[in-house]
């Protein structure tokens, strides 16, 4: 790859692959909101498809981060979620609450492992 | 609505003008827990930005234009491994299917007399987070209201997101070790709540945990498309159980 398209290649790829492919859903959404009913059956499989996989980048963010993060313990990285949606549930579901004791556990552990 | 004494007239065009929604719509964002976790999770983006060596710039450019946090993380991560970019867009396309949903739900409020110019600006600021926060809003507020107080949630979401991603830039290269860690620790476990959260019906828990049970499984034997096999295989089993709950008996 020559320099230029090396130093654009970001840019590029986020017009690409992110850009694109995310406006094509809410552009599609505009042409048809008025016919397309909300609660149809293919939509809930979509949306569904859409979750797992959302939940596969969680899972490979967690269980095979790329970066530093693979030097806190799996067991912890793995707890500090449970740790998370644990006060997330019991703390009438904020969100916020959640993820501040997921970090308090990640951060802890890292110290921890240092 | 304390600068009107008396209750406001839903038939006749508000006292106040485009501008007061605007604002108001921005500020209801800025004092929301959703601003707040947004700030949370775009620090968490910036680290992440730092530790992969994706270039500040583009990262911006991606939460200006992408507008989706799980899009945006899919991008960077799918340039981290090299991944060839028809298969993120794939990945990214995917995990974006939700925008539908969302935006066509949310566009009866926002619709009124507007072009299709506009509807198409408005539907480029429908995230969750925008989505959350106005559609509580949106149902009492006077018809000519809606757009710009939209508007507001949303660009002040993206005022925030964008502000807290050169924050957490710069914060994950001076941080001690452990502080981080857990900033790049913040996409994850606040996705997980935030998935947790949107889920409404069995069929989105279960595409949730499936996703989650399938992501090791297919890391190992789906090869580049595990991403896609995951949300594949376990939003479609998700959506059988719910189809044979819901089948006619």
């Amino acid at each position: 790859m020559n320099p230029v398209l090396g130093e654009l290649w970001p840019y590029l790829l986020v017009i690409l692959a992110g850009f694109l492919p995310t406006e094509v859903w809410r552009t599609a959404a505009v042409l048809f909101a008025r016919g397309i009913d909300e609660e149809s059956e293919a939509l809930v499989l979509v949306r569904a498809v859409a979750t797992a996989l959302v939940a596969a980048v969680i899972a490979r963010l967690v269980l095979t981060p790329t970066g530093d993060l693979v030097a806190v313990p799996l067991i912890v990285r793995i707890g500090a979620c449970v740790a998370g949606f644990g006060v997330y549930l019991i703390y009438r579901k904020t969100v916020f609450f959640g993820v501040l004791t997921g970090e308090a556990v990640i951060i802890a552990g890292a110290w921890w492992a240092q | 609505m304390s600068e009107s004494p008396t209750p406001p007239d839903p038939s006749s065009a508000p006292a106040a003008g485009a501008g007061h929604w605007y604002w108001r719509g921005a500020w209801t964002a800025l004092t929301s827990t959703q601003g707040m976790v947004l700030l949370g999770t775009y620090i968490g983006f910036g680290g992440l930005l730092q530790d992969i060596g994706f270039p500040l710039a583009a990262g911006l450019f991606s939460t200006l234009i992408v507008w989706a946090l799980p899009a945006q993380v899919i991008l960077i991560g799918g340039y981290a491994a090299g991944t060839a970019p028809a298969v993120i867009a794939l990945a990214v396309g995917l995990s974006s299917v939700r925008f539908f949903p969302l935006t066509v739900s949310i566009l009866p409020y926002l619709r009124g007399r507007a072009g299709l110019g506009t509807q198409l600006l408005a539907a480029h600021f429908v995230a969750v987070s925008a989505w959350v926060e106005s559609m509580r809003h949106l149902p009492g507020l006077p018809a000519p209201a809606r757009l710009p107080f939209f508007f507001g949630v949303a660009n002040a979401y993206v005022a925030i997101s964008l502000v807290a991603t050169v924050i957490g830039y710069a914060l994950a290269g001076t941080l001690p070790y452990a502080l981080a860690l857990g900033l790049l620790f913040l996409t994850p476990v606040s996705f997980l709540l935030l998935l947790t959260r949107n889920a409404r019906e069995l069929v989105d828990y279960l595409a949730l945990v499936f996703g989650l049970a399938l992501a090791p499984l297919f890391a190992e034997i789906g090869g580049r498309l595990d991403l896609l096999w995951t949300g594949l295989v376990g939003g479609g089993a998700a959506y059988l159980v719910h189809w044979w709950r819901r089948r006619p008996r």
